[in-house]
């Protein structure tokens, strides 16, 4: 790594102070670090952010929870309660890296992080979303890539919780410029949509605070599909959530991630849903709903039939 | 070195604060420097360090260490190249193998991905920590008696891993066990015999996913 | 003739790898791990471009950088580069740091020059050439034996398959490299390495000095797998930056490194046609292949046997065949030795033929296999390891197990050599306190060396196990070979057995006693007074052997809507001949299975057609099996004393990866031909990807 200064804020104020204009972040630090040693990204400092007060609190509550940004994943994975209100935010939270990485990664760390595309991760490429001349991933090796995009880099969202607090209609609450702003998991991330050298809507020396999870929907799921077991990146993840009245779903989201710079979510496949029993032809169609205007590369096109089967085994895990 | 400024918040320079404590004071006692440790932490927050070496007080195996490192060095090589300490090994500097595994607070983290300026205040386990009188765990013996090892490059961060697992979930499952060390590589294959390992030192049956027959050749 | 005993008390035990507690504390000294006065750090720099003529190398900004105590270019003068990440230069300094920082500093000035880093692309006649004097795939070498063309038109069945595999990487958890030190003696270098006195040649030769200046020790040392033979280029960088510097030098590649420049299995690309007679015999094999061993095809590869040639049919007879093969240059790193090299390749290949025609002949794969295999050894293996699986239960035909998780199973063989070596030699020490120390000069790469020295020394002198000790990897230890081949444990058990029969007789002489084993040890020891007694010895005759089998069945579940490939289980049937110790036995079977797994289902180094560069160098996404991919594994072992010590550490993973290969196919009742079976192949093998945008 390059040198770089380090200093540990001790308000959210003297945080966005100290990052200046060429500092960073630096909570959990798994993808950061990374960053810096592959001279990935530069830092002339890091701020720590970790004894920043009132983020590490799992608030439970009627209406909604509230999470703090500083809140580690494996907090998330082995709170007993999110267990049960939270079964898809659990699931997400329990594949998130190896053991190792969930005890110092963070909720906020999760949902900010960068692509993990082979191109923009490696040292010696200088791709578009590096502010290079071409996205290498469209002529090249495009096995994980997505199947949708706004721009021309083609590298997808990749974030587990993003995916669950998607189906969940979780709010992240920014802290930009001294204001709190909510967004919605859409638009923390529709930036990424359009601007092929952003990986989410954050700007610089924005901070997450915490998520807001509505307790409406009753149940959630989530599930992956990667090449190895364990300890891999999903190659498709989806996430559910719904109510389940007389086996039929209300309130019901679906998203899919690790196809799209964003948490893919179509209206038109939970407005079908709505109402619907979990039969195979409704989940077929809501498939061919979510999937609609996919457009494989030459070597992801496996992800649609991948994809099409997370979705249905999801949507039924909510009747589990 | 950089330290010595007064900040525009008012609060005190190191330097000041070395000076009203006394330098012989550092010196002192591991219980006295570690209060130094929380006292640094607090007058530090806030301070810039670096991009210079600037003292960093690590506390590993119950024993305070004063080094100087500059804020990019991760824990890993401060454990290895400035304490001597090679019992966590490096095996990606990615937070990707698990052979550097070692405790931060009794959980296991990779010490790769981690500064060593950002555990001050916290207590760090190595594997040399866990015998330190010596004698091996339940843990260590069982890994030899069920050969869970072989070159033995890995098994220092699996030994702390299963350790981790054990001190949070006495009576694990088989898929506990997995989850806890789906995040240490090992190229020699000794997994099947960790899990038995693991089993074993938590006192349950050594269920295996290898089982052997030696036929004899008439 | 010598012979090991017929009713042995310690041999053929479950004894506890005697160097388990060292490794267990963290206590063990890897070449990493050496600390000395003065130790500095010591980094690599890199070709960024993946063919480039270099001509100059600046390295005075980086030699002024603080805390740098010396630079060295690998070579002086203009040079071409032929792959990313070939070396150019290196600096040692105080810290990692300060070598970072010092790395950034060289200056290379460097016209980059066209390259070709994929197979399909190299073959071309109008590709760039990787040698200039070359083609980059020189026309094949043929053998042929027979009539094949008359021959096919003889055979009631045949089919024609192409099969294919990915360059593998060894990827050992220790990386390549070491610590070396520059004394009035000389040099010391504690490299990583399965082969100490390669080690110590390499550096004689590079450094020009005497052999019997230098001095190579590996104590411990976290894996090679075939790549770790000789210094390396960066073990003769760190003899050069440790001399400029004038203190010693620790320079290990990172895991980056490892992807790019220190060996790894050639590719294949198999088109076979295997065609038989109505009742099954082999009749004819008309196969080509070509794969790449990176720069190195046509060159010299470091260690040896790291070419892409494939030892066709395998292990099966054929009267009739024609083999074309060769090497395709490619801008990568060279090929090396890779355990087993050539054969875990040359098995997938062969036995997925063997099992397409199988089911073209309407037989079972197993009966096939039974019909054709001339090795007595590995017929017996069949029908053990068939009981054991329950093969008649699980056997059905391809794609008929009901999804949408499909189970199927399969099977493959492996013959291998091993063997020890003759040249091999051995001293013990002999203390009056009674205390034992055996002397070799080989190295454990894992396999537990020091464990079949001390086993075979407590079986000779009457001891237990934890009463000797055992050292080894050092040269100044009388020699033995380099662990490549399965020849570590039949080179090392021969030779103790000669040290300590040879020490029991002196013992027995110079004390009176006729007997001073066991009981008798104490006492007769102390009868040396202050003289310890060192006796030497070498490899003795008729207690080792060569030539092993090996039968491996694999039942995997195939979820058909995702293409997830689980394995539920391996059975292993193999002879290795005297089996010293069951449980380090065992654990070499385990660590082969699962390396195969990994050949089988998630390794592949992936390079990019645009730039050059490997796209996987990291552990992220070259993917090594993990503990939740690992299945059961059913081991038969079949001792067989009267072979003598034979070794097993190839063998095993041999014929995984194959039968595995055969299980998906059967799961699914049509093929994945070509390595590693990824969910995405899974999914396209069955029809279901939709065709992509062009």
């Amino acid at each position: 790594m390059k040198p770089f200064e380090f200093v540990t804020a001790l308000s959210t104020e003297s945080a966005r102070e100290l990052l200046g204009p060429k500092g960073q972040y630096l909570a959990g630090g798994n993808d950061l670090l990374g960053r810096l040693k592959d001279d990935i990204t530069e830092a002339a400092r890091l701020v720590n952010i970790k004894a920043l007060p009132g983020l590490n609190r799992i608030e439970p509550g009627a209406d909604h929870w509230r999470i703090g940004a500083l809140v580690t994943i494996a907090q998330i994975e082995d709170h007993p309660e999110i267990r049960k209100v939270f079964p898809g935010l659990h699931q997400a939270a329990a594949e998130v890296g190896s053991q190792q990485i969930r005890n110092v990664a963070t909720l906020g760390g999760n949902l900010a992080q960068h692509s993990r595309c082979w191109y923009y991760r490696h040292r010696d490429i200088q791709c578009l979303k590096k502010r290079g001349r071409i996205c290498y991933a469209i002529e090249g090796d495009n096995r994980y890539h997505a199947l949708f995009t706004g721009n021309v880099c083609i590298s997808p969202v990749v974030s587990n919780l993003a995916i669950a607090l998607t189906a969940l209609d979780a709010t992240a609450i920014v802290l930009r410029d001294g204001q709190e702003r909510r967004m919605s998991m859409a638009e923390l991330y529709e930036l990424a949509w359009d601007n092929p050298t952003a990986h989410h809507s954050l700007r610089p020396g924005d901070l997450i605070l915490r998520v807001e999870i509505p307790t409406q929907r009753r149940r959630s799921a989530y599930l992956q599909i990667s090449e190895k077991h364990a300890f891999d990146w999903a190659l498709v993840s989806c996430a559910a959530a719904a109510n389940l009245e007389n086996g039929r779903l209300r309130n019901v989201r679906v998203a899919l991630g690790c196809i799209s710079p964003v948490p893919h979510q179509v209206a038109a496949a939970n407005q079908f849903l709505e109402g619907k029993p979990l039969d195979d032809d409704v989940l077929e169609h809501a498939a061919d709903l979510l999937l609609a205007g996919a457009e494989p590369q030459t070597h992801n096109a496996y992800k649609i039939p991948m994809a099409r089967a997370l979705i249905r085994r999801t949507l039924r895990q909510l009747q589990a | 070195m950089k330290g010595s400024e007064t900040p525009s918040t008012g609060r005190l320079s190191r330097r000041d604060f070395f000076k009203g404590l006394g330098t012989t004071a550092l010196a002192a006692a591991a219980s006295q420097a570690e209060s130094v440790a929380q006292e640094l932490q607090k007058i530090n927050a806030e301070k810039i360090l670096g991009p210079g070496p600037v003292p960093v007080i690590l506390k590993v195996n119950g024993k305070t260490h004063k080094l100087e490192l500059e804020p990019r060095v991760t824990l890993l090589d401060a454990l290895r190249n400035h304490l001597g300490l090679t019992g966590p090994k490096e095996g990606c500097d990615r937070a990707s193998c698990g052979a550097c595994t070692v405790w931060l607070d009794g959980t296991a983290i990779y010490a790769c991905q981690k500064l060593a300026i950002d555990t001050q205040g916290h207590d760090i386990t190595t594997i040399e920590g866990l015998t330190p009188d010596g004698r091996m765990t339940p843990v260590q013996r069982a890994f030899v008696e069920r050969d869970a090892l072989q070159c033995g490059y890995c098994t220092p961060g699996f030994v702390m891993s299963v350790s981790a697992l054990l001190r949070k979930n006495p009576r694990p499952t088989v898929e506990d066990v997995r989850h806890a060390c789906a995040g240490n590589l090992c190229r020699c294959g000794t997994h099947p015999r960790i899990l038995e390992a693991a089993l074993v030192a938590a006192g349950l049956p050594p269920v295996s996913t290898t089982r052997t027959e030696v036929i004899h050749h008439v | 003739m010598s012979e090991w005993p017929a009713q042995p008390k310690v041999l053929g035990t479950r004894v506890p790898r005697v160097d388990g507690p060292a490794k267990v504390t963290g206590q063990a000294r890897y070449s990493s791990d050496i600390q000395a006065p003065g130790l500095l750090i010591g980094m690599i720099l890199r070709s960024p471009w993946p063919a480039a003529r270099i001509q100059r190398i600046n390295l005075e900004k980086a030699r002024q950088m603080p805390g740098i105590k010396a630079a060295v270019a690998v070579q002086e003068g203009p040079r071409v580069v032929r792959y990313y990440g070939e070396e150019l230069a290196a600096v040692a300094g105080v810290s990692r740091q300060a070598c970072e920082d010092a790395l950034r500093a060289i200056e290379v000035e460097a016209e980059p020059l066209p390259f070709v880093v994929r197979e399909e692309d190299a073959r071309k006649p109008d590709a760039p050439r990787v040698w200039e004097q070359a083609p980059n795939m020189p026309p094949p070498r043929v053998r042929e034996e027979g009539n094949v063309d008359e021959a096919l038109k003889e055979c009631a069945a045949v089919i024609e398959g192409f099969y294919t595999t990915s360059v593998q990487l060894h990827h050992p958890m220790e990386t390549h490299g070491g610590t070396v030190r520059w004394d009035d003696e000389g040099v010391t270098a504690w490299i990583s390495t399965q082969g100490i006195f390669s080690v110590r040649d390499g550096l004689a030769g590079a450094l020009r000095l005497d052999q019997s200046k230098v001095r190579a020790i590996t104590e411990y040392m976290g894996g090679g797998f075939g790549s770790k033979f000789g210094p390396g280029v960066e073990g003769v960088l760190a003899a050069r930056l440790a001399r400029e510097a004038g203190a010693p030098v620790r320079l290990m590649l990172s895991r980056f490194e490892e992807a790019l420049a220190v060996g790894n299995r050639p590719s294949s690309f198999q088109r076979i046609k295997l065609g038989a007679k109505a009742d099954g015999t082999l009749h004819v094999f008309d196969y080509e292949n070509y794969g790449t061993a990176g720069v190195g095809a046509g060159q010299a590869t470091e260690g040896g046997g790291g070419g892409a040639d494939l030892p066709m049919p395998y292990i099966y007879r054929v009267p009739n065949r024609r083999i074309k093969q060769t090497t395709v240059a490619i801008n990568a790193g060279s090929s090396r030795a890779f355990r087993a090299p050539g054969h875990p390749v040359a098995s997938f290949g062969m036995e997925s033929a063997m099992d397409d025609l199988a089911v073209k002949l309407g037989m079972d794969p197993l009966e096939l296999r039974i019909k054709n295999d001339p090795s007595e050894i590995r017929q017996r293996e069949y029908r053990i390891g068939a009981e054991r699986f329950g093969w008649k239960e699980k056997y059905r035909k391809p794609g008929s197990s009901p999804g949408p998780v499909k189970v199927g199973v399969g099977v493959a063989s492996a013959t291998w050599g091993g063997g020890g070596s003759s040249r091999t030699q051995g001293e013990i020490q002999i203390n009056p306190d009674g205390t034992v120390e055996v002397r070799l000069g080989v190295q454990d790469i894992g396999t537990g060396t020091r464990t079949v020295a001390a086993v075979t020394a407590a079986e000779v002198l009457g001891l237990a196990p934890d009463q000797v000790t055992v050292k080894i990897g050092d040269t100044r230890y009388p020699p033995g070979p380099g662990s490549g081949g399965s020849v570590t444990a039949a080179s090392v058990a021969p030779t103790v057995y000669d040290v300590c029969t040879r020490a029991l007789e002196e013992l027995q002489k110079q004390t009176g006693l006729p007997d001073v084993r066991g009981e008798n040890w104490r006492a007769a020891c102390k009868k040396l007074g202050v003289t310890p007694l060192v006796v030497q010895g070498r490899w003795r005759e008729g207690l080792s052997s060569s030539g092993v089998g090996g039968v491996q069945f694999a039942e995997v579940a195939v979820d058909t809507e995702t293409g997830l490939v689980t394995v539920r289980k391996i059975v292993v049937v193999q002879d290795c001949g005297l089996i010293v110790d069951p449980l380090t036995a065992e654990s070499q079977v385990n660590g082969g299975v699962i390396m195969g797994i990994g050949l089988a289902l998630y390794e592949e180094r992936v390079m990019d057609w645009q730039s050059g560069v490997v796209l996987n160098p990291n552990f992220e996404t070259y993917k090594l099996p993990g503990i939740a991919d690992v299945p059961e594994i059913d081991i038969v072992l079949i001792n067989m004393p009267e072979r003598g010590v034979i070794g097993l550490g190839e063998p095993v993973h041999i014929p995984t990866a194959a039968a595995i290969a055969n299980a998906v196919a059967n799961a699914l009742g049509v093929r994945v031909n070509s390595l590693p079976i990824t969910p995405r192949k899974v999914l396209a093998a069955l029809g279901k990807v939709p065709t992509a945008k062009a």
